[in-house]
């Protein structure tokens, strides 16, 4: 029933289960994402937004429903093997390869599709400087490295692999209101230059509203509203999940 | 600090590593050709090679192996069984023990791996395989090899051919010179083996792999298949190395396969600072010299007062510089402008 998607549809995702013991943190979620758009993921906290995305790169499998990814099933298959399909991520905790330079952590990413080192570097070259890596910062170690250099770094990472569909997960999250506008431009060369669809899990409000074109939120599992961020964000049920019910 | 072209890197490192042949090379006469003393310089080589070895899976995989003595030991007992069961000469029996180390490290690593056996649990696991091996060796010696040997240790001498060829069957008694000269090369072999290693893409995935895990399969790294790789690397040259020892030390017993020899292996490793090969040869040749000569100079006087010595050594380096003395060697080399990168 899921292999069968329109032609501009990247990703599919079908009727999603994840539960955790007895909570059930994803609940018959379904979204579609269309190739070039950048789509916001938002809920509050616990809404299940980093479980669906453990989900649909692996690193869960979910009970039931679903994944279908450029008219493939990929539900269950191992991260290594998905990241092999086109799908990307970014972590909400940096993850960075502390005891290596972040011209070595790139490299690492190139290197899933281009197996000469040499190559491999030149190319992560290019990449720190897409993301807009000062020079001086690619011989540094991970340890030695700031928040907002450690995302751009995870960012060229993901970018290494060469993705169609790339998620990032809470980017935003401890940043400063200028280097959050940094990565929002960054963000915005991925989608126009590289043509790579995005799809953006976000806490901060304002990042994602400005970024997304469309957003839909989740609330304890499941999708309560979708649409553009302006339609969003005045939507009562949206309001109440964030705020809570107004006192009767 | 200046960025240095990868082709000078490479020089570099070709210039090391003939510094180190050369000086190696002239430990022996340096020494008188002293029978006793290039037997321990002989030993100290072979200790270096395991940790050189060891650097691989410990240092750049950053898996916590302490089963060194098993893939050792199994080199020298399946050169040992071929010789004198099936009067197989030394050199095909050591490529034989190649063989079955490597297809021991699949048998052990696959499952190891493929259960998400690490850190800690691994350490365990892998000192705990040492074991196990002892009391396999210890069965099959004493209920297989007792009967037909008379003995549960095997003494090869007693199995080379009078008049055999000295060199077709690695039989050199009291010449200790040519199986150190073996050593030396297996050594360079593993150092320039560990060097193309770090270039390569297996070194940049098993980097990865042992900075974090989630963040390697997530980028595309199968990281029980990069695992088992570095895991048989290492096996190979651990087996290669048990059988050119075992021709050298004459004697094959259960007890070779020994827990502690796999402690020190690790530690001489980590002492070295965890991915430098440099560091790793250093700590090798270091400790177990200074080991050595401890034992000797005071091992006599209180025995076991050299093991006691030797640990305090180990915690002032832990202490002092707990990149180990790799962090040492870099700043040597950021002196003299050999910065590396990439």
């Amino acid at each position: 029933m899921g292999d069968t998607m329109r032609g501009d549809m990247i990703l599919k995702v079908d009727n999603v289960v994840k539960r955790f013991g007895g909570l059930v943190a994803v609940n018959k979620f379904s979204m579609e994402v269309r190739k070039g758009e950048i789509v916001g993921l938002i809920g509050p906290n616990g809404a299940g937004k980093t479980t669906l995305f453990n989900c649909i790169t692996g690193v869960y499998k979910p009970e039931e429903g679903e994944i279908v990814f450029m008219n493939e099933k990929i539900t269950g298959l191992p991260p290594h093997v998905i990241i092999r399909k086109g799908i990307a991520r970014t972590w909400q905790k940096v993850r960075p390869f502390k005891k290596m330079t972040a011209l070595e952590a790139v490299t690492v990413g190139v290197l899933l599709r281009r197996s000469n080192v040499s190559k491999a570097i030149k190319r992560a070259e290019k990449l720190l400087e897409f993301v807009g890596l000062p020079r001086e910062k690619f011989h540094k170690l991970g340890t030695e490295l700031t928040l907002i250099e450690h995302k751009l770094i995870d960012l060229a990472r993901a970018l290494g692999t060469e993705p169609k569909l790339l998620l990032l997960d809470e980017v935003a999250a401890g940043l400063r209101p200028h280097e959050m506008d940094r990565l929002a431009n960054v963000l915005l060369k991925v989608k126009n230059e590289l043509g790579i669809t995005l799809i953006v899990v976000e806490h901060v409000m304002r990042f994602v509203m400005g970024l997304s074109e469309r957003v839909v939120v989740m609330h304890e599992g499941r999708k309560i509203a979708e649409g553009s961020p302006e339609e969003v964000a005045s939507n009562p049920m949206v309001i109440e999940a964030y705020l809570g019910t107004k006192p009767m | 600090m200046v960025v240095v072209s990868k082709a000078k890197i490479i020089g570099s490192q070709m210039f090391g590593l003939a510094l180190l042949a050369i000086v190696l090379g002239l430990i022996p006469p340096a020494l008188g050709f002293n029978i006793y003393y290039v037997l321990l310089a002989a030993i100290s080589l072979s200790v270096t090679i395991m940790v050189a070895a060891w650097n691989i899976i410990g240092g750049y995989a950053g898996q916590l192996d302490l089963a060194a003595p098993v893939y050792f030991v199994v080199g020298s007992f399946v050169t040992t069984h071929l010789l004198v069961f099936y009067h197989v000469i030394p050199w095909v029996g050591i490529a034989a023990g190649a063989l079955v180390t490597v297809v021991l490290a699949i048998i052990l690593g696959y499952p190891t791996f493929r259960f998400g056996i690490k850190e800690v649990w691994y350490a365990l696991l892998t000192a705990a395989l040492v074991v196990i091996m002892q009391r396999i060796a210890w069965f099959i010696m004493t209920s297989y090899y007792y009967p037909i040997l008379g003995s549960n240790e095997v003494y090869i001498s007693q199995y080379i051919p009078k008049d055999a060829n000295p060199w077709l069957y690695l039989y050199f008694p009291m010449n200790y010179t040519i199986y150190y000269y073996i050593f030396l090369a297996l050594l360079v072999f593993t150092v320039w083996l560990n060097l193309r290693i770090k270039r390569s893409k297996l070194g940049y995935y098993l980097a990865a792999i042992r900075e974090d895990e989630l963040a390697a399969e997530a980028l595309g790294i199968d990281v029980r298949r990069y695992k088992l790789y570095a895991l048989m690397i290492y096996a190979a040259i651990l087996g290669v190395a048990g059988g050119f020892h075992i021709m050298m030390i004459g004697i094959l017993a259960y007890k070779n396969f020994d827990p502690w020899l796999g402690i020190v292996i690790a530690v001489m490793g980590i002492v070295g600072g965890l991915g430098s090969i440099e560091g790793a040869v250093m700590s090798g040749l270091m400790l177990r010299t200074i080991e050595e000569w401890l034992r000797s100079s005071f091992g006599a006087i209180i025995p076991g007062i050299h093991y006691l010595i030797y640990g305090v050594i180990i915690i002032i380096v832990a202490v002092l510089k707990p990149e180990g003395l790799a962090a040492v060697i870099n700043y040597v080399k950021e002196k003299l402008g050999l910065v590396q990168y990439g």
